[in-house]
């Protein structure tokens, strides 16, 4: 049995409860692309630690409230 | 799109275009023979592959150095596209290799023109292929 992990992301509900921030605006407060937010919200990339705190710190939360860590058993 | 995948595409069209242009020229002045007599010739592909260089290279820097407009993705992506370079430069390599020793198994000897166009080949593929290794990442979405 191995463990699989993985990182979920809640970028786009927190956009929607920032007055639909758009991708763009978070990308610019972010200091990231438009593009790497789409890949973000569409769950093709997991960010570096700085990017994940610059998101988390653009939206005014904590890391974990935008990046959930987990582990599931396969 | 992002900055850095546009580039690519635009790199890889406009490289494309810049191959046909070298190989028509190439071609239409005579082919080997001339290429191996004909300094002046010479001179004129020489100027074909270094200009194309240099203006990849421009048009790439300015990508990279522009702020806000590559990112750590971007930066991620662009890292591993010396892979598929590897690969194109390796299969070309192999094809010329193979073509070559074919073409002249019974005259036991390759004309010594020829290390100078495998060269020459293998600089534009290895320039084409950053562009389509650029391209690969961005369609696989910078995962690992």
């Amino acid at each position: 049995m191995t463990n699989a992990a993985r990182i979920r992301n809640r970028i786009r509900r927190l956009r929607f409860d920032h007055d639909e921030m758009t991708q763009e605006e978070l990308a610019n407060r972010a200091g990231c692309t438009r593009q790497t937010i789409i890949a973000l919200e569409q769950g093709k990339y997991v960010p570096s630690i700085t990017l994940a705190f610059q998101i988390a710190r653009a939206f005014g939360v904590t890391l974990e409230d935008v990046f959930q860590y987990e582990e599931t058993s396969r | 799109m992002a900055p850095l995948q546009k580039r690519a595409l635009y790199g890889l069209v406009i490289g494309v275009v810049w191959v046909i242009a070298i190989v028509v020229v190439f071609i239409v002045k005579g082919g080997v023979s001339t290429y191996s007599e004909d300094t002046g010739f010479r001179l004129i592909m020489a100027g074909l592959l270094i200009g194309g260089l240099l203006a990849y290279s421009i048009m790439m820097i300015t990508t990279l150095r522009k702020s806000g407009q590559v990112d750590e993705r971007d930066r991620l992506i662009l890292g591993r596209a010396p892979v598929v370079q590897l690969w194109a430069v390796f299969i070309s390599l192999a094809v010329w290799s193979i073509a070559l020793t074919e073409i002249y198994w019974d005259q036991g000897q390759i004309p010594v023109i020829f290390p100078y166009l495998v060269f020459m080949s293998l600089f534009i593929v290895n320039v084409l292929a950053q562009s389509l290794g650029i391209l690969i990442g961005y369609w696989r979405g910078g995962k690992p």
